[in-house]
């Protein structure tokens, strides 16, 4: 298992190299520089170059690239042209804004898509499976920017039981996590929920026919037991691949969340840096969000050996 | 303003104000108001940015030595008056005695110096300040600036809510830029700033309102806060700002679109603030290339454009159809060069076409990626498409267009909105056409118009030469003026008082329990 674990580790090396060098390519690829996001149409040239200086983004690009993997390297991602302060800590401060959207959202994606994917499977052609299979194609429909407004217009403005935005620390109160986290993680759920549960559906019909089901069955078990115990496990494998894909792509959905709700997170740092050409927040989000990602596909793996003795050989 | 006449002045302005009805009438008091606003801002330090989203808020806490009135005269705020010799060149700033800074300390004469010297440095207009010769305290309460060649439009450019040349206590005028700690001496103070969330402020209970004056004027005037606190909350979704508000959550949008107004001016439980006019929608030409360098292809622009049909399909519901190069109640606004103004007629514009330099080439149309910006330049390019005029439209966001906008290659057309230079009056109006800053290249006159403003001191020979400049912007068609747009703010109706401005003002509003 360490065999394994080390070799999965190493491969992930080039991948960050890669990441590195695509944050860097950055500068090259998006026009425009920070200065506009200081200075309005009638600056003079000299204001924008005395500024561009003053930012530190006239440097040549050579010299910023041996700056930026001399950081990177010295676990530092350098500081924010706009926020004065270190990108690392400007992350690790929304952080916990995007990680509470995510796991959320995970949570109630995997609970309700793997709950509704094993209800559709055993109950294969009933209507109950139609209106899962529907409700589920729905989900993955509809776009998450629409379906947040729909629940502001209706929790906040309507029924007036959520706000409409802004964040709680659940340092602060739980309850008030709970309020503001609710519809941002809701959105960000359905979709992936019936990406889960169409999966978890097809996995567990392949299960549900094999012989080794019958024979638990058989064996006069429960028929709770031999999906929970025998059925399930066995069709983890792919619902596991999903689930790590869809980790990865809550990080991305939650960009879009944070903007609709006005939740100070990481994809909204970005965003913001992205609008203001803060390269520094753009090159380190975007490595930091890679790393984030290649963590989550190595726990993946991981847990692909857990599930599968067979991997680790 | 000589001594004697602002002692006058002081004893009339006391006067009214024991008889005033602020000063003897009991307003509802307490209160907490959020504004929803649509970007965060940069920074929190006035002095280094020039957005809209940053003098929002900094301009509740950080105050001026000269600041705008209602209609963008100068007048004193943090001075009591200027004496200016005779030669124009002295300004001697009689400053205001019992002014605090939100961390109780006084400011003097040294603080003013310190901030006026690190905007030199570091300020985002810091042009603004290029006359200056030298600035000297002179005792505690007065400062005085020398300048190197008379500047009719120092006191503008002092006054300018652009990036404001706010003043900081000495020891954080000492500091970089955004490393200071947020301590002026605004109505409001400090409270926290969570990024990419919100900002909030509240009351500065040691405020002294400025007594010279009786009520709320620009962003001078009498300021008396009745509220507790201000929080500036950043959503940068249209749908959840009306969302926020309808809730309850937030008392005030800083702006909605058409539809949403229409939507809202019905229920009595809200209130529509029309800001009209906000902005000048312009049309640059870039005069360092072909064919946008030739006035008879600009010409031949200018008298295709209908622009009557751009502005109504631009801003459907808030426009104007202006063709004055500041707001039309400015002290300044002429109608010189403006018979030419808005006389679309497409048989001209041919047979001007026909004697430019024009080639059938595609030309370049810049514009950024904000939706009345994107409407504007396809109506130009439909209507261009009639004299023959093909245009490529690039639709860039706007640090890209900035970027490309501010050079000399890579685009012919360029259409934006163009705002807070004519509320600051015709000396920025004419800066950013002097020196070629937005066309591109020197236009002689208009440098010729500029340096003489600068240093007029007469305002009616001033507005003679205003007027003479805007004439030449219609004569060589050195860009095109297309008219003025505003915006909708929608409060609730228990915010009362307010009046829309060029920021949202939170004092002297009041919030009904």
């Amino acid at each position: 298992m360490l065999k394994y674990l080390l070799r999965r580790m190493a491969a992930t090396i080039p991948v960050l190299l890669l990441v590195s060098l695509m944050s860097f390519a950055v500068i090259w690829l998006v026009p425009g520089d920070p200065a506009a996001a200081f200075l309005d149409s009638s600056a003079s040239p000299e204001q924008v170059a005395r500024l561009r200086h003053e930012l530190g983004v006239d440097q040549p690009l050579p010299v910023q690239m041996v700056e930026w993997y001399g950081r990177i390297l010295s676990g530092n991602l350098g500081e924010s042209i706009l926020l004065r302060r270190s990108v690392g800590a400007a992350l690790l401060e929304r952080l916990p804004v995007t990680l509470s959207l995510a796991g959320l959202a995970l949570i109630l994606a995997v609970v309700f898509g793997i709950a509704a994917g094993i209800l559709a499977a055993i109950r294969r052609g009933t209507l109950a499976d139609q209106s899962i299979m529907t409700l589920a194609l729905l989900g993955l429909s509809v776009p998450d920017f629409w379906l947040g407004l729909v629940l502001i217009v209706v929790f906040a403005v309507g029924l007036g039981w959520l706000p409409s935005g802004g964040f709680v620390p659940i340092t602060q109160s739980v309850t008030g996590w709970l309020a503001t986290m609710a519809m941002p993680a809701l959105t960000l759920a359905l979709v992936q929920m019936g990406f889960i549960a169409r999966m978890t559906r097809s996995a567990m019909l392949d299960v549900l026919h094999q012989d080794f089901m019958r024979t638990a069955d058989a064996k006069g078990l429960s028929y709770r037991f031999v999906i929970m115990r025998h059925g399930l496990p066995n069709a983890m494998m792919p619902i596991l691949t999903v689930i790590g894909i869809i980790a990865g792509s809550l990080l991305g959905g939650a960009v879009v969340v944070e903007q609709v709700f006005s939740l100070p997170g990481v994809g909204r740092l970005i965003i913001g840096a992205i609008m203001s050409r803060d390269f520094p927040v753009i090159q380190g989000g975007l490595l930091f969000l890679g790393l984030i990602y290649l963590v989550i596909n190595l726990a993946v793996d991981l847990l692909y050996a857990a599930v599968d003795p067979r991997i680790r050989l | 303003m000589n001594w004697k006449n602002l002692a006058l002045a002081l004893s009339v302005g006391a006067t009214a104000l024991a008889l005033s009805p602020i000063g003897g009438h009991a307003q509802t008091r307490g209160g907490d108001v959020v504004i929803a606003i649509t970007q965060a801002p940069p920074t929190l330090d006035a002095q280094i940015s020039a957005m809209q989203a940053t003098r929002n808020i900094t301009l509740h806490l950080f105050e001026t030595l000269y600041a705008r009135d209602e209609n963008a005269k100068p007048v004193p705020d943090l001075a009591q008056g200027v004496a200016i010799s005779p030669d124009g060149k002295t300004y001697t700033f009689a400053l205001r005695k019992g002014v605090k800074f939100h961390n109780g300390k006084e400011m003097t004469s040294a603080d003013v110096v310190a901030s006026l010297e690190r905007y030199r440095k570091v300020g985002a207009s810091a042009s603004l300040l290029d006359a200056i010769d030298t600035i000297q305290a002179k005792g505690s309460y007065e400062v005085v600036v020398k300048l190197k060649v008379v500047q009719s439009t120092f006191l503008d450019n002092l006054s300018s809510p652009r990036a404001p040349i706010a003043i900081y206590p000495a020891e954080e005028a000492a500091k970089g830029a955004n490393q200071i700690s947020y301590i002026g001496t605004g109505p409001f103070k400090f409270v926290e700033y969570k990024p990419d969330s919100h900002v909030k402020l509240e009351r500065f209970k040691d405020y002294t309102p400025n007594p010279n004056y009786t009520k709320r004027d620009g962003f001078a005037g009498r300021k008396d806060v009745f509220i507790d606190t201000v929080t500036f909350r950043f959503m940068p979704e249209a749908g959840a700002r009306v969302a926020a508000l309808q809730s309850g959550e937030v008392q005030l949008v800083e702006t909605v679109d058409g539809p949403t107004k229409k939507r809202l001016e019905t229920n009595t439980a809200y209130k529509i603030y029309p800001a009209l006019p906000f902005s000048f929608q312009i049309l640059k030409f870039n005069h360092a290339l072909a064919p946008t360098d030739d006035v008879n292809f600009r010409r031949a622009v200018t008298a295709a454009l209908d622009m009557e049909e751009i502005m109504a399909i631009s801003y459907p519901d808030i426009y104007q159809v202006d063709g004055g190069w500041v707001y039309p109640k400015s002290a300044f606004y002429v109608d010189a060069g403006l018979k030419s103004f808005n006389k679309p007629d497409l048989k001209v514009a041919r047979e001007l076409l026909a004697k430019s330099k024009y080639k059938g080439e595609k030309l370049i149309f810049l514009v950024d990626n904000l939706r009345p910006n994107i409407d504007t330049a396809t109506v130009i390019q439909q209507r261009l498409a009639q004299i023959g005029v093909k245009i490529d439209l690039q639709v860039t966001d706007w640090p890209t267009a900035v970027k490309i906008g501010w050079s000399p290659a890579g685009w012919n057309l360029f259409a934006h909105g163009f705002g807070i230079e004519p509320f600051e009056g015709p000396g920025t109006v004419m800066a950013a056409w002097a020196n070629g800053l937005s066309q591109q290249k020197d236009d002689p006159e208009i440098d010729r118009l500029y340096t003489a403003l600068n240093a007029e001191m007469d305002a009616s020979k001033r507005k003679a030469l205003f007027a003479e400049f805007q004439k030449r912007m219609y004569d060589e068609a050195v860009a095109v003026k297309i008219g003025n747009y505003g915006l909708f703010q929608v409060a609730t109706a228990k915010l009362k008082n307010f009046e829309p401005y060029r920021i949202p003002r939170m004092w002297g509003v009041t919030l009904d329990k």
